[in-house]
C-alpha cells in the first residue's frame, strides 16, 4: 500500500515568552484509503499535528511526506496551490462563507483553480445528491442547520477530489443525529472513493468510525489501536485507552446507535 | 486597580484603535482654535477686508464644528459596536450598566480631553506659521503673535462640550440586549438585504435626467436649475447606492462565466458585502466629497478671475468727467498730486468722448479721436493706426467681442452732426477697461471727429472726457484716490449715481480687494477640505475595523483552503479600491456636472474658463486620496495578516 502521509520524529517546539514542545519525536504513517483518527486529551498536540499535515505549520525537527511532497521545500505560494489541489479540510466551527450561497461554497476551490463553468456545474451535480443538498443550493449558510452547513463543507472539500480530507473535530458543533449523517457520510466517501482520511476528534463515537484510531498525550505516541468486526466493541477499546490516557474527556455520553 | 485607571489603561493599551479618530480629532481641533486665533486677534479691526476675514473664518468654524459633531458621532458608534464582544465580557462578569456608561464615559473624556489639549497645543504652535499665510494673503501690515484666553476659551468651550454630549450619549449605541448577543456579537450581521427594483432605476433615472439638466443648461434657466438640481441629484445618489449598485451586482451574479472566474467569486461576493454595508456612509462621503470639490474648485477658479483682471483693466486709473463737472480740474490735479507722492510713473492721455446716434442702428454711439487713442496705444507700447477721412472703425467694448466686430462693414451717418462714414473692421488693442468708453464705440479720423466738433457747435451735446492714467506698477496704486473713490461710493449708496458729474475707477484697489477676498476664501476653504478628507478617510477605517475579526476569520479559513499570498492580496484589493474610489468617482462625476453648469455662469459674468483650476484641484485630490489609500490599505493588510500568518 502507498503510504500517502509519512510523519518521521516530529518535534515541534513553540517559542515566545514561554517555550512549549507540543510535539516531540512523533512518527506517524497513513496509507492511501485509510481513516485515521486522531484522539488525546485538550494540549495534547493533536491540532498541531493536523496542522503539519495541512502544511499550514512546519515541525522544527523532523521530516514530512505528504503524497511524496516535503511540505518544507515547497514556497508559500506552492504550498497553497498544493493545498488547494490535493486536500481537502473540514472544520469544527464549519467556516463557510456566508456571503456565499450552498453551491458557491462547494465550488469555490474550483473557482480559484480557474475550471470552466461547465465542469464545475457537472461535479456540483455529482455530489449533491449524496450530499442531499439538492433544495439547499440556492440558500445562504444562515438558513441551514448544523448538519446541512457541515455538509456543505464536506462537499467544499470534495469537489476538487482531493486524495486527503484533514478533518479537526468535524461532528464537535453538531447533534447526535447530524453527527451520525456526517460520519456516515465520511465513510461512505471513504471506502467508494478511496480518499484518505486524518480526523482528529474527542468523541469516541465518532472515532469507532475510522479503521484506525492513534492516541497520543503532551505530543508524544501513546497507542494505537485498529477496528475490529463490530464497532460496538471497538468503541468499548477506544474508552478503555482513553480512561488510561486519563484528561478531560467526556466520554459519559453514549449515544452509539 | 480602580476603576479610573481601568479606563484609562483600557484606552492607552488599545492606541491603535484609536489613533485615527484621535488623529482626525486633534486636526479638526486645531483647525478650529487656528480660525478663533485670527478671530480674536486685536489687530483686526474694522476695515472692510479683516471683517470679511473675520466673517469667512466664523463661518468656517461653523461648519466645521457641525462636520465634527457628525463625525465624532459616527465615529462613536462605529467603534462601540466593534467593541461588543468585550462589553459582552464585562457585562457577563458582573459590571452595572451603569457603571459600564461610566467606562464609556471616562473612556471618551479621556479622548476627548487629550485631543482638545493637542490640538490646542498645535493650534498654538503653528499659530505664529498660520498667520503669515493669512497676512501674505490679506495683505495687512504685520500680525504678531498674542497670547489672549479668548481662542482657547472658544476652542476648549466647543470641543468639551462637545465631547461631554457625545459620552453621554455614546452608550446609548451599544445594544443591550442579551449579553450572549454581545458576546457574540459579529452573528447579528445579516447577508439578506432587501433591493427594491424600482428604487435601483428611480436612482439611475434620477442621476441621468440631473446630469442631462446640468450639460444642456442655459444662461436663463441655470438660477432655477440651482433650486432643482441638488435634491434631484442627491436623491438619485442616495437610490444609487442603496439600490441601483445591488442590482447590478445582483445581474452579474448570474452571469457564471463571469462570476465563477479564479477569485472573483470571493473579489465579488465580497465586495456586494462591503457595498451593502456601507451604501449609506458612501452616499455620505459621496455628498460630502461634492460639496467640497465644488467648493475649492468655485474658489479656484474665483481666483483665476483675479488673474485675468489686468487683461479687463489695461488701465491704472480711470477718471471720466462730465462737461458740467467743476472739480475736474481739482480731482485730476490731486490725482496727479498722489502718484508723485508715492512716486509712482505714470502717463496721462485725456480723450474725448462725444455721443452721437446712428443712422443705421438708430442707437446711440461713442465716438473717439484717432489721434488720442493713437497717443494713449503709444503710452501702452502698441503701434498706431491709420484712419482716412471718411473711415472708421469699431472699438470693442470686450476682448471677445472683438472677433465678431472685425468682420462687419457698416456704412452710416451720424445723425446729429450730419458725418458720413464706413465703418470697416473694429480696433485690435484693448486699451479700456471693458465697457468704460461705452457699449458702442466707434474710432473716427480726425479730420472726420473736427467735422463733427464744427458741426455740433452751438448745440447741446452730451460729451465726456476721459482721463486715462497709465500706471506701470499699477497694483501699488490702491491708495491713489481714496477720497474721490469713497465720495463716489457714497453718493451710489445714498442717492442714484446718476446725479454724479464724474466716475472714478481705481483697479488697482478693486483688485487687491477681490484677489485678498479670493486668496482668503480658497485658504479657509482648502483648510476645511482637508479636515473633510481626513475625515472622511477615517470613516472608512473605522468602517474596516469593525469588521476586522472577521475578516481575519474569512481569510484564516481561506488561506487554509489554498488561497496564495497574490490572490489574498488582489482580492483585499478589490475589496478596498471601491471603498475609497467608488464615492470618490462618483462625487467627481457630480462635480464635474456640476461645474459644467458653473461654467455657464462663468462665461455669462467674467468670460473665464475653469477648466484648468478645475483639474488641478481634481488631481491635486485623487493624488491625496491614493496615498490615504495605500497608508490604510497597509495598516489593514498588517492587521489581517498579523493572525493569518500564526495558523
Amino acid at each position: 500500500m502507498k503510504q500517502i502521509v509519512k510523519l518521521t520524529e516530529i518535534t515541534k517546539i513553540y517559542e515566545s515568552k514561554v517555550m512549549k514542545r507540543a510535539l516531540n519525536r512523533l512518527s506517524f504513517n497513513a496509507e492511501e484509503g485509510e481513516f485515521i483518527a486522531i484522539m488525546g486529551p485538550s494540549g495534547s498536540g493533536k491540532t498541531t499535528l493536523l496542522n503539519m499535515i495541512s502544511t499550514v505549520d512546519m515541525p522544527t525537527y523532523g521530516e514530512i511526506l505528504i503524497d511524496g511532497i516535503e511540505p518544507a521545500k515547497l514556497s508559500k505560494n506552492e504550498l497553497a496551490l498544493f493545498r488547494r489541489r490535493h486536500l481537502g479540510f473540514v472544520f469544527q466551527e464549519i467556516n463557510l462563507l456566508n456571503m456565499l450561497t450552498v453551491e458557491e461554497n462547494i465550488v469555490l476551490p474550483l473557482t480559484l483553480d480557474g475550471m470552466s463553468v461547465e465542469e464545475m456545474e457537472k461535479r456540483v451535480a455529482e455530489l449533491i445528491c449524496k450530499l442531499e443538498l439538492k433544495e439547499l443550493l440556492n440558500k445562504l449558510p444562515d438558513e441551514l442547520s448544523g448538519g446541512q452547513a457541515q455538509r456543505t463543507a464536506i462537499g467544499r472539500a470534495l469537489i476538487h477530489r482531493p486524495k486527503l480530507i484533514l478533518a479537526d473535530e468535524p461532528t464537535g458543533n453538531l447533534d447526535s443525529k447530524s453527527a451520525k449523517d456526517v460520519l456516515e457520510l465520511l465513510t461512505e466517501v471513504n471506502e467508494n472513493e478511496k480518499t484518505t482520511i486524518v480526523m482528529v476528534t474527542h468523541d469516541p463515537i465518532a472515532a469507532s468510525y475510522c479503521d484506525r484510531v492513534l492516541f497520543i498525550k503532551d505530543g508524544e505516541f501513546f497507542n494505537e489501536i485498529y477496528k475490529d468486526e463490530r464497532r460496538q466493541t471497538f468503541y468499548q477499546r477506544i474508552l478503555n485507552v482513553l480512561s488510561l490516557l486519563g484528561g478531560h474527556h467526556d466520554v459519559s455520553t453514549v449515544r452509539l446507535s | 486597580m480602580t476603576f479610573r485607571q481601568f479606563a484609562y489603561r483600557n484606552v492607552v493599551r488599545n492606541r491603535r484603535i484609536y489613533a485615527a479618530f484621535f488623529m482626525a480629532s486633534v486636526f479638526s481641533v486645531m483647525v478650529f482654535f487656528l480660525y478663533s486665533m485670527l478671530l480674536f486677534h486685536p489687530a483686526i479691526e474694522d476695515r472692510f477686508v479683516q471683517e470679511f476675514a473675520v466673517l469667512g473664518m466664523g463661518i468656517a468654524e461653523l461648519i466645521l464644528y457641525v462636520f465634527t459633531v457628525f463625525f465624532l458621532f459616527y465615529s462613536m458608534r462605529a467603534f462601540l459596536q466593534a467593541r461588543s464582544k468585550e462589553f459582552g465580557v464585562l457585562l457577563h462578569l458582573g459590571m452595572e450598566k451603569r457603571q459600564l456608561n461610566r467606562l464609556i464615559f471616562m473612556e471618551t473624556m479621556l479622548i476627548g480631553v487629550g485631543s482638545i489639549g493637542m490640538g490646542t497645543g498645535l493650534g498654538f504652535v503653528f499659530s505664529k506659521f498660520f498667520f503669515m499665510i493669512v497676512r501674505e494673503i490679506v495683505m495687512l501690515p504685520t500680525l504678531p503673535l498674542y497670547l489672549s484666553w479668548q481662542p482657547f476659551a472658544l476652542t476648549i468651550g466647543a470641543f468639551l462640550s462637545l465631547f461631554i454630549l457625545i459620552s453621554f450619549i455614546a452608550p446609548v449605541f451599544i445594544k443591550t440586549g442579551k449579553v450572549i448577543d454581545l458576546i457574540r456579537g459579529e452573528n447579528e450581521e445579516t447577508y439578506e438585504y432587501p433591493v427594491s427594483r424600482v428604487r435601483g432605476y428611480l436612482g439611475v433615472l434620477l442621476l441621468v435626467i440631473s446630469y442631462a439638466l446640468a450639460t444642456l443648461t442655459s444662461n436663463e434657466l441655470v438660477i432655477r436649475l440651482f433650486i432643482l438640481l441638488p435634491p434631484l441629484a442627491t436623491l438619485g445618489t442616495y437610490y444609487f447606492f442603496t439600490d441601483t449598485v445591488p442590482l447590478f451586482m445582483q445581474k452579474l451574479k448570474l452571469s457564471r462565466k463571469v462570476y465563477w472566474k479564479n477569485y472573483r467569486l470571493l473579489s465579488i461576493s465580497f465586495g456586494m458585502i462591503r457595498l451593502r454595508e456601507n451604501a449609506r456612509m458612501f452616499f455620505i462621503v459621496t455628498i460630502v466629497s461634492t460639496i467640497a470639490f465644488m467648493s475649492v474648485g468655485t474658489l479656484a477658479s474665483l481666483t483665476s478671475f483675479a488673474s485675468q483682471y489686468r487683461e479687463m483693466n489695461p488701465l491704472g486709473l480711470v477718471y471720466i468727467s462730465t462737461l458740467q463737472n467743476e472739480q475736474e480740474d481739482k480731482h485730476i490735479a490731486q490725482l496727479e498730486e498722489e502718484l508723485k507722492e508715492e512716486g509712482l510713473a505714470y502717463s496721462l492721455t485725456k480723450l474725448q468722448i462725444i455721443t452721437q446716434h446712428s443712422s443705421f442702428s438708430e442707437s446711440a454711439v461713442s465716438i473717439l479721436n484717432h489721434k488720442d487713442v493713437n497717443q494713449l496705444a503709444g503710452e501702452l507700447g502698441y503701434p498706431p493706426i491709420h484712419l482716412e477721412k471718411g473711415e472708421a472703425l469699431f472699438l470693442p467694448p470686450t476682448n471677445s467681442s472683438y472677433q465678431n466686430l472685425n468682420e462687419r462693414i457698416v456704412i452710416t451717418k451720424l445723425k446729429e452732426s450730419d458725418v458720413d462714414l464706413k465703418i470697416d473692421g473694429a480696433y485690435p488693442y484693448h486699451l479700456f477697461p471693458s465697457y468704460s468708453v461705452g457699449r458702442n464705440v466707434i474710432i473716427l479720423n480726425s479730420l472726420d471727429y473736427r467735422q463733427v466738433q464744427l458741426n455740433l457747435m452751438g448745440k447741446e451735446t452730451s460729451a465726456l472726457n476721459y482721463y486715462a492714467f497709465h500706471v506701470p506698477q499699477w497694483q501699488k496704486t490702491k491708495e491713489i484716490g481714496l477720497s474721490i473713490h469713497d465720495t463716489v461710493a457714497e453718493t451710489f449708496l445714498i442717492e442714484s449715481s446718476g446725479n454724479l458729474e464724474y466716475a472714478f475707477d481705481n483697479p488697482g484697489l478693486s483688485y487687491s480687494i477681490i484677489r485678498m477676498t479670493f486668496s482668503l476664501l480658497l485658504f479657509i476653504g482648502l483648510l476645511l477640505a482637508g479636515v473633510f478628507f481626513l475625515a472622511t478617510g477615517s470613516f472608512i477605517y473605522f468602517q474596516l475595523y469593525t469588521t476586522l475579526e472577521q475578516d481575519r476569520k474569512r481569510f484564516e479559513t481561506l488561506r487554509r483552503l489554498g488561497l496564495t499570498e497574490l490572490e489574498l492580496k488582489k482580492i483585499i484589493n478589490r475589496q478596498l479600491i471601491p471603498q475609497f474610489f467608488f464615492p470618490w468617482g462618483v462625487a467627481l462625476l457630480h462635480s464635474s456636472f456640476a461645474f459644467l453648469s458653473l461654467q455657464v455662469i462663468w462665461d455669462a459674468l467674467a468670460e473665464i474658463s475653469i477648466v484648468k483650476e478645475l483639474s488641478i484641484v481634481l488631481i491635486g485630490f485623487t493624488i491625496l486620496q491614493l496615498m490615504y489609500f495605500h497608508l490604510i490599505r497597509w495598516r489593514y493588510l498588517v492587521h489581517i495578516r498579523g493572525t493569518v500568518q500564526k495558523v
